[in-house]
């Protein structure tokens, strides 16, 4: 079963991406002016979003073949195959969310994949646009390499990667400020609009949180898990927000942030990989903060915030 | 999903959305106030409190004198804004704006319109002790 395929179920969702769109701005330009709720739009900010959506779809068609070059030699490899069952294609999305929870935390933890992720947090809105603001490089941070025990264990390339495609459209309508909160049930079980704003908050409170892509259980499961609280209102964007709104800058900024820490005179070879490898933040001499300084930082200045949910341990 | 429709719909999807957005009025930039700037920076670097803040009569960038006798600039990004130090930025006087160039690829200048006896004004706050 090498010839097995499956339809490229993002390119499908647009039309659905664009509706979604223009109903969320629709309320809220009806409902935000009457209670000053429900999330915010701004032209250029929403135009960035878009063109690195559409810069992103460019980037697959070109190098999506090495990905699934890759996938394709490991199931060469294998001589595991478990088909294409109902079953079989619900255990595989549940595993490739589990797929997507680690290198999601990879790309918040590690500068070189956080490199590519990036400009998906650049925006200092949220809303469904924001969800369209995705990588042009994410083939460069090989972590295609975290799908291989899917693929070495018989779940073929094609239903491995339409199942991630489908976690991608799953992640596209929790981008919103319009939905508060959902029952309850949803809300313990699966990622949502409410986990995913603490995700996309740049608040001392909120960093390196919530990474789930479907079921945020592997964040309960994993100690990553921040509730959105009510007096602390997300506050969307980077802990440096970017002075441009130019595609290609927001694009490749943390890639020539690297090369230029990187190829600093006078570093050793190890504080060269650490500016590659470490978490966002570091730097060989300290004068940089990276998530937890920050936590630190705002300790020291709100004491009164010790132990409440984003500040334990 | 065919190129050839794909692209169409993504190019006018794109296109249509930003005049739309221009249209309901969701174009128009953010304008600083004191209180405003002064959020503006501490969102961004809370260790380092202004002292001295001095707005563009635009009301889209202000330079600040800090605690730590640093210069810093807010300017205002479409409906929000963004906070730098000042540090190693160079200053280019023209004749009704004045250009800030940052080593910062991801704010590498910033075009301020400023009248020349507001550009008197930054270049004091700039020189003074």
């Amino acid at each position: 079963m090498s010839e097995l395929s499956y339809p490229d179920v993002t390119t499908y969702a647009v039309p659905f991406f664009i509706a979604l769109i223009l109903l969320e701005l629709g309320w809220i330009v009806i409902k935000h002016n009457k209670d000053g709720y429900g999330g915010r739009y701004e032209m250029r900010d929403a135009l960035t979003s878009l063109i690195m959506g559409a810069g992103s779809v460019i980037s697959g068609i070109l190098l999506g073949f090495i990905t699934y070059g890759f996938l394709m030699f490991l199931w060469r490899l294998t001589p595991l195959d478990l088909g294409t069952s109902l079953g079989v294609v619900a255990l595989c999305f549940v595993l490739d969310d589990l797929r997507y929870y680690w290198g999601h935390r990879f790309g918040h933890r590690v500068r070189w994949v956080w490199a590519s992720h990036v400009n998906h947090h650049s925006s200092q809105h949220y809303n469904l646009t924001t969800a369209l603001r995705q990588t042009w490089t994410g083939t460069f941070t090989f972590m295609m390499i975290l799908r291989a025990p899917l693929i070495l264990l018989g779940f073929h390339p094609a239903l491995v990667l339409f199942c991630g495609g489908m976690n991608l459209i799953y992640q596209f309508w929790i981008h919103t400020e319009a939905i508060t909160r959902l029952p309850r049930w949803f809300e313990s079980v699966m990622n949502t609009p409410s986990h995913h704003r603490v995700h996309h908050g740049r608040n001392a409170r909120y960093l390196d949180a919530n990474y789930a892509g479907v079921f945020i259980v592997w964040d309960k499961m994993f100690g990553t898990f921040i509730p959105e609280l009510d007096e602390d209102k997300p506050d969307y964007g980077l802990v440096h927000n970017l002075g441009t709104f130019n595609p290609l800058r927001v694009a490749f900024h943390e890639w020539v942030g690297i090369f230029k820490d990187a190829t600093q005179a006078g570093l050793t070879w190890r504080e060269r990989l650490l500016y590659c490898l470490a978490p966002p933040g570091y730097s060989h001499d300290g004068s940089r903060d990276t998530s937890e300084t920050i936590k630190q930082k705002h300790l020291a200045r709100h004491p009164e915030d010790v132990g409440t949910a984003g500040f334990k341990n | 999903m065919p190129l050839e429709i794909l692209g169409p719909m993504v190019v006018v999807g794109i296109v249509g959305i930003a005049l739309l957005l221009r249209y309901l009025g969701l174009a128009k930039p953010f304008q600083l106030t004191g209180e405003h700037t002064r959020t503006a920076w501490l969102r961004e670097v809370p260790n380092d409190v202004p002292v001295k803040i001095l707005i563009a009569k635009s009301r889209q960038s202000a330079l600040l004198r800090l605690a730590s006798g640093q210069l810093g600039l807010v300017s205002v990004m479409g409906a929000d804004t963004t906070a730098r130090y000042l540090t190693d930025a160079t200053w280019h006087h023209a004749n009704k704006a004045l250009t800030l160039k940052l080593p910062d690829f991801t704010a590498p200048h910033f075009t301020i319109p400023l009248e020349p006896q507001e550009q008197a004004q930054w270049a004091a706050l700039r020189d003074a002790p």
